[in-house]
């Protein structure tokens, strides 16, 4: 904004210096015109009746020129001035051109002021000086410069404030549909610009935008509530095999088989619409929290101990207290409980399992490592897609969607999740934002 | 503990999860009263004395959870357990913040669906009994102090142990499952692959069965566990 005002200031100022030397060019040519017609009269005289005509001439001429606007000086061969206003011939200057021409013209400072004419010899050695004054010139360009500043310091003035008054209205009007983006990237879906008015392109702006957030929560609700209509319309009948299966008698493996089954039904599409929910969520203020991730980690690190300890691994946890963040407590503990399992699931008796919890910068950072089998290379790049699963785990239960979920998690919470390369097992880091101190 | 006057409402439109559900009332040796759309639930809520009120929640009319509310502005004390389809764990934690008192999602086993209840009428029972000692012959906690001792000799439990001893005594012969104790110890709503609360009981099952010269804590083969220090050392 300050640029175009800028611009604009320059241009103007650009145009004034150009009309004030066209200006000053005027002006020197009006002066040059007025000299060469001295010089034309001059001529005329010195040609009827030679010196004394042309020292007639020049008296007249000095006569009736006010004092300092002109200098008029002939003298003889001698020095002794025959005519003109000056009293001797100005120390140094020297003489140049032929007869009356109007060039070669020079400058002739003097202590009484500028002047600009010609100096030269007459045949016969008879000294000839005329020049008109530069001071009107001067004057009236003196005169022009100020009125240009004026004009300058007023324009840029101006400019300011226009400008100022332009860009408060337009930032403002942009900083509106910013604050409302903004509140929309925190999960206010409901957030909307009020009264958007006016019918230019800022007023439909604000009006697409409103429609657009109308379609964005649609989508959202009819997303949630297809949700639970799929938990609904499946959850339903199986709820129906589950009562009947409860009143078969007589075989219980086989009812105890379909029960696991089920459940194990059950758990894949809740871990479906449990990841679904959580990426439908992420970057949305509602529903988090201040929670103690240190807490968490810790109670769920307690949660498994006992597992890792019975199978012969050696768990140990170092967790930096208080790490504050905005979260969803139950969705953390899950995360940190889906990798114990993971890393405990394909470790072997003898193996380490570590969790720690560490302060980076603005940052809380909660790493597992394990000094198991690590990723297997077939799965590396789709590890945290869903129903990933390696070749080499065929025999081990489970259905790929553990680290899809701790990926949706740590997205939903705006934790960013890195796999430090190490020599022996799998590491994974995952940083969480600080809660900002309100 | 209870009479067969006991009476517990159940909201429910699916009939095949309504006979279900009646059964498991009926096991309990209490009355049912089925209803089949919110309306009526709410209706019926306010007409008579309830114990438990089992509500649904995507019902004709309306949300189970959003009965709660108003069951307890109308004055009823009973508890309210949703069973429900919508079962993952936000779910469940949207229906307790809501005032639900405990959570069951569909499918549900019939014993998981009994230990629930049966939870919910001790919890009843239970409300005044909230003293310093909780004692089983030799077998004493000490709520407070957070120590266990049998026969005066102090057993070194950890502060999960004590919470998971006391979850059980407050429970003391009746089966408890396994998503109980991992809801009600460790105040987690999910179901983690591997049964890590199997873990954390055998441990304290082994402490306390080696103070007591037997078991204490018996295994309720795929439901879960009771606590009952005073059984017979069948097992």
């Amino acid at each position: 904004m300050l640029i175009v005002a800028a611009g604009i200031i320059t241009l103007s100022l650009s145009a004034m210096a150009l009309q004030y030397r066209i200006t000053a060019q005027a002006l020197e040519a009006r002066q040059a015109e007025v000299l060469a017609a001295d010089l034309t009269g001059f001529a005329q005289f010195y040609e009827q009746r030679r010196i004394p005509g042309l020292r007639e001439a020049i008296e007249a001429r000095a006569a009736v020129t006010p004092p300092d606007a002109a200098l008029y000086l002939l003298q003889d061969r001698n020095g002794t001035t025959l005519a003109g206003n000056l009293p001797a011939w100005p120390e140094g200057l020297t003489k140049a051109g032929e007869m009356f021409a109007p060039l070669p013209a020079q400058d002739i400072n003097l202590p009484g002021g500028q002047y600009r004419g010609v100096a030269r010899d007459l045949p016969g050695g008879f000294p000839l000086l005329a020049a008109r004054s530069q001071a009107p010139v001067t004057q009236t360009l003196a005169d022009l410069r100020g009125t240009i500043l004026w004009v300058a310091a007023g324009l840029s003035a101006l400019a300011l404030v226009a400008g100022w008054l332009v860009a408060r209205a337009v930032v403002g009007r942009i900083h509106r549909v910013n604050t409302l983006a903004d509140r929309v990237a925190e999960g206010d879906l409901s957030a909307r610009l009020p009264d958007p008015r006016g019918s230019d392109e800022f007023g439909a702006l604000e009006t697409h935008f409103n429609a657009m957030l109308d379609r964005i929560e649609a989508l959202n609700r009819a997303t949630h509530r297809l949700s639970d209509n799929i938990a609904h319309e499946l959850r339903t009948p199986l709820n129906r095999i589950r009562q009947r299966l409860d009143r078969i008698e007589g075989q219980d493996e086989a009812v105890a088989a379909i029960r696991a089954d089920m459940a194990g039904t059950i758990r894949i599409f809740d871990s479906l619409l449990d990841i679904s929910g959580a990426e439908a969520a992420s970057g949305q203020r509602p529903g988090l929290v201040p929670l103690n991730l240190s807490e968490i980690a810790a109670e769920v690190f307690e949660l498994y101990e006992p597992l890792a300890e019975d199978k012969g691994l050696a768990a140990s946890a170092a967790i930096a207290p208080d790490a504050m963040i905005l979260g969803e407590r139950n969705l953390i503990a899950q995360l940190v409980s889906n990798l114990l399992d993971n890393a405990i699931k394909y470790c072997a008796p003898g193996d380490a399992v570590s969790l720690t919890l560490t302060v980076d910068g603005d940052r809380h950072v909660l790493s597992l490592a394990d000094t198991g089998p690590g990723m297997p290379e077939d799965i590396r790049a789709t590890m945290f897609d869903r129903f990933t699963r390696s070749a080499r785990d065929r025999e081990t239960s489970g259905h790929g969607l553990g680290l899809a979920l701790v990926q949706a998690i740590a997205t939903r919470h705006g934790a960013k999740l890195t796999l430090p390369s190490s020599d022996k097992g799998f590491r994974i880091d995952i940083a969480w934002p600080k809660l900002p101190r309100s | 503990m209870t009479t067969p006057q006991t009476r517990i409402l159940i909201v429910e439109d699916d009939p095949v999860a309504a006979d279900a559900l009646a059964a498991a009332v009926r096991d309990l040796d209490c009355d049912p009263v089925v209803m089949r759309s919110y309306e009526d639930g709410l209706k019926a809520a306010g007409l008579a004395e309830f114990r438990v009120i089992v509500f649904d929640r995507m019902l004709p009319g309306g949300d189970g959870i959003d009965a709660i509310a108003k069951i307890r502005a109308a004055g009823s004390s009973a508890l309210v357990l949703v069973v429900s389809a919508l079962g993952r764990a936000s779910n469940k934690i949207e229906g307790l913040e809501k005032g639900a008192d405990d959570y069951l999602a569909k499918p549900f086993d019939a014993e998981e669906l009994r230990a629930r209840l049966r939870a919910l009428l001790r919890r009843h029972d239970m409300a005044v009994l909230d003293n310093d000692l909780i004692t089983f012959g030799p077998l004493q906690i000490r709520t407070k102090a957070r120590t266990v001792h049998v026969r005066n000799q102090h057993i070194p439990v950890s502060p999960k142990e004590f919470e998971l001893i006391t979850y059980f005594a407050r429970n003391a012969g009746e089966t408890v499952t396994r998503m109980q104790l991992l809801e009600n110890v460790w105040n987690l709503h999910f179901d983690p692959q591997t049964n890590v609360v199997d873990v954390h009981v055998g441990r304290l099952r082994r402490k306390l069965e080696q103070a007591a010269g037997h078991p204490v804590i018996h295994t309720d083969r795929g439901v879960g566990y009771v606590f009952d220090p005073q059984k017979d050392h069948a097992e």
